[in-house]
């Protein structure tokens, strides 16, 4: 029995891309073609284990899948017209039959702009390497739920772009089309090749899974020059699947491989691969795509006998014309590295240094590693070894961390051997932000919010970094790249806690380089009276909120001066209270709410939250009430609490905010 | 995983004639463009050479030998996700080829 599911699943997996891209073709739409497909193999499954598994399994599913369908049309004749057009074709037997382009259509569709590309790679499993949710769950190391829903869902999206979707695309759309499926196969190959020796087996296989689909898009388009480009570029570095990883698991480097365990057979398949795509660029003419320059710089890698042999001029020109194409972070990096190479580590450390404030490299642990090893080439040892620190402390390989921490080490002692050892190196960066952090006037949110800008600060600079080489330039680029695009209140409160720290180490102001930014207060949309009163008649809504919500509405007071308000502050007469030197203000409804929250209260905190404080958090005796020993109510949990409340009235689903209330006051 | 597929010569066996080519040639074509088949190949039983270590001694011997049938006629490098799959693309070949018999071994990695 468990012999045939075992190969019911081998001829699953073999054929079903053929027999629903077949029945795609016909009936117009990939949900019912895999749902006639999958309905054969359940069938195979009933019958196999009594009947013996038949002698042509492909063509036994593929007949069972088209009965299922010519049943179904039959069934549903009366109640769509879609069907209409599948019983038509489903009577003719030859549209049934495989054709040609029905595999690429089917590629083309599971890669179809309306989809994003996670659904693009889980569809293109699904359909394509005939791999269930599981086990694209299992490879992509998250739940099976997550990709069956995400797998329904593109499938919804293709019935919604109607049948047009199913056209093969042609002319421009082609290539742009064509580029999206290459995308797709490459992001395959890529999770599998990133996979380690502990990981579940399914995730190399994506690689095997990828250079499939490569393979046969070959075969379906051969004129396309990217395509076979692809196909060298996973070929050459699937073929040094076995070198790339040393015995204990870490990685070893390109130049350290060993050479002799690269597998010959995919380099030559690769190189094959490689003149194809040559021939059909020949063919079509135009400068070569990213994949082909990608491929090609791949094969000069696979062409070196030895290290030493490798071609690092011709790398290097790649590399600059598939930056022009691609200029992203780490085709730029990798063009460093090769300029490096050819034309000394000064060329390199310059085009890496025209690197360092991009923000997508921030936490790539490769940059540093890569500027590192530029330095110890250039004998620049000090700073060699704090970039190979930092690279150690951004990766998240063990493996590779010890590997950069030994590299880091070898510099050091070179250096202890000649004369630049002069005494103790002074304190570092880390050491410094620890004491900051330290100190015992701070209170624990300060120290939060602090430690936040030291971390990302001693990421960026690397820990070992002396604390007296630390200049406005260093923090400038940090701030460059990891706070970039945030929003002025976030880079101030990054910059002030710089300026804080700064002065803390008598190091002069380090944010010279980095200006200040103008907060802009977002316009804030207010909630209408007719809202406000129904959302207040709410059974069941506490009387705090109740209270508080009202008052902010009458009040049109900031929210932090309502919430600091003291019951000794109000006048209840008067209907008014005094705070902070403004006076806050209400009406006859808050007015008729108030006495009841106060229960008798005579002083202390007028909005309290609803536990008593835990022991680790203490606040100050100003906000917490003597009568009832509970804290003030914060902000956040107030606006939190809000948030919740008016979730269905937010178009976004985040729910309103408090400040939404007070805008009220004109109007209301 | 790699699966070596050989399959054995069988001098009893007719000689293949145009629809075996015509089955064969199909079948390779599309475990070809299937990304399934790395490497294939006929062999030459005309061309076989023995080589024998014993000791120190090497014995060369050349064919053809008696013994035809333990003879290789062909094989196949593929690439397959399982065992099963590499079984089914034999049974495959074998229902093409007809009467006759293959090895089928999986290659370390």
């Amino acid at each position: 029995m468990k012999d045939v599911h075992s190969t019911v699943d081998a001829v699953w997996k073999l054929e079903s891309a053929r027999i629903v891209a077949a029945l795609a073709r016909t009936v117009r739409d990939v949900g019912l073609a895999e749902e006639l497909a999958q309905d054969a193999l359940v069938s195979a499954l009933e019958q196999w284990p009594e009947t013996g598994v038949p002698d042509n399994p492909g063509a036994w599913l593929m007949t069972a899948a088209k009965r299922r369908a010519v049943d179904r049309i039959r069934r549903d004749r009366r109640r769509e017209a879609k069907y209409e057009q599948v019983a038509h074709t489903a009577g003719n037997t030859d549209q049934h039959e495989p054709q040609q382009d029905d595999v690429l259509r089917l590629m083309f569709l599971s890669c179809h702009p309306v989809l994003t590309a996670t659904e693009r790679v889980a569809l293109t499993l699904r359909l394509l390497g005939g791999l269930t949710a599981a086990e694209i769950a299992r490879a992509f190391l998250t739940d099976e739920p997550r990709i069956a829903h995400r797998i329904a869902g593109a499938k919804r999206k293709l019935a919604e772009a109607g049948a047009a979707a199913f056209d093969m695309p042609d002319g421009q759309e082609l290539s742009e089309r064509l580029a999206s499926v290459l995308e797709v196969v490459y992001l395959v190959f890529n999770e599998g090749y990133a996979a380690t020796s502990g990981d579940d087996l399914m995730r190399p296989g994506l690689c095997l899974e990828a250079l499939r689909l490569g393979r046969l898009l070959a075969e379906s388009a051969p004129g396309q020059a990217e395509v076979h480009g692809l196909v060298a570029l996973m070929e050459v570095q699937a073929s040094r699947a076995a070198a790339r990883t040393g015995p204990d698991g870490e990685p070893v480097q390109l130049h350290e491989q060993n050479r002799g365990r690269w597998d010959q057979l995919l380099i030559r398949r690769g190189f094959t691969a490689m003149l194809r795509a040559r021939e059909a660029a020949r063919e079509t003419g135009g400068p070569p795509g990213p994949y082909v320059l990608q491929a090609a710089i791949a094969v000069c890698h696979a062409q070196a006998r030895t290290a030493e042999d490798t071609d690092w001029a011709q790398i290097a020109t790649l590399y600059e014309a598939l930056a022009r194409l691609l200029p992203t972070p780490v085709v730029r990096l990798n063009r460093a590295v090769a300029a490096g190479m050819a034309h000394g580590p000064r060329a390199g450390l310059d085009l890496l240094d025209a690197l360092a404030d991009d923000p997508a490299l921030r936490d790539y642990h490769l940059l540093p590693s890569v500027r590192g090893d530029l330095l110890a080439r250039l004998e620049r040892h000090a700073e060699a070894r704090l970039e190979f620190t930092r690279a150690a402390a951004l990766t998240r390989n063990a493996a590779e961390r010890a590997f950069l921490l030994r590299r880091a080490a070898g510099l050091a002692v070179q250096d202890t051997g000649g004369i630049t050892a002069t005494g103790p190196p002074g304190v570092t960066l880390a050491e410094a932000a620890r004491d900051f952090l330290a100190r015992d006037d701070l209170d624990t949110s300060t120290v939060r919010s602090y430690g936040q800008t030291l971390r990302r600060l001693c990421r960026g600079l690397g820990d070992g970094l002396p604390l007296a080489s630390l200049t406005p330039g260093h923090v400038a680029r940090v701030f460059a790249s990891a706070w970039g695009d945030a929003a002025p209140r976030t880079w101030n409160r990054h910059r002030s806690a710089v300026r804080t720290f700064a002065a803390w180490a008598d190091l002069g102001d380090l944010t010279t380089d980095v200006e200040r930014r103008a907060e802009i207060r977002t316009p804030v949309e207010p909630i209408s009276a007719a809202r406000l009163d129904a959302l207040l008649g709410r059974p069941g809504l506490a009387l705090r909120e109740r209270t508080l919500w009202r008052l902010l509405h009458e009040s049109s007071a900031p929210v932090r001066t309502v919430l600091s308000l003291n019951v000794e502050d109000l006048d209840l007469a008067d209907r008014r209270a005094r705070t902070a030197g403004t006076w806050v203000t209400w009406r006859h409804r808050t007015a008729l709410l108030l006495p009841e929250l106060l229960g008798g209260r005579t002083r202390g905190p007028l909005f309290l939250s609803d536990r008593r404080p835990g022991p680790a958090r203490t606040p100050g005796e100003a906000d917490l009430c003597p009568e009832t020993g509970r804290r003030r109510l914060s902000y956040e949990r107030a606006e939190y609490l809000f948030k919740q409340a008016t979730k269905a009235l937010d178009p976004a689903g985040d729910g309103c905010t408090l400040r939404q209330l007070k805008e009220l006051k004109d109007r209301g | 995983m790699r699966y070596l597929m050989m399959a054995k010569a069988d001098e009893n066996a007719p000689a293949p004639d145009e629809k075996l080519f015509a089955e064969m040639g199909a079948f390779i074509e599309e475990i070809t463009a299937a990304g399934i088949l790395l490497a294939t190949g006929g062999l030459d039983p005309a061309s076989a050479v023995r080589v024998t270590s014993s000791g120190d001694e090497i014995t060369v011997t050349d064919g053809p030998f008696a013994e035809a049938k333990e003879a290789i006629a062909g094989f196949a490098l593929v690439e397959v996700r399982s065992h099963e799959e590499a079984l089914e693309l034999a049974r495959r070949f074998r229902r093409i080829t007809g009467d006759g018999e293959s090895i089928l071994q999986q290659v370390f990695n």
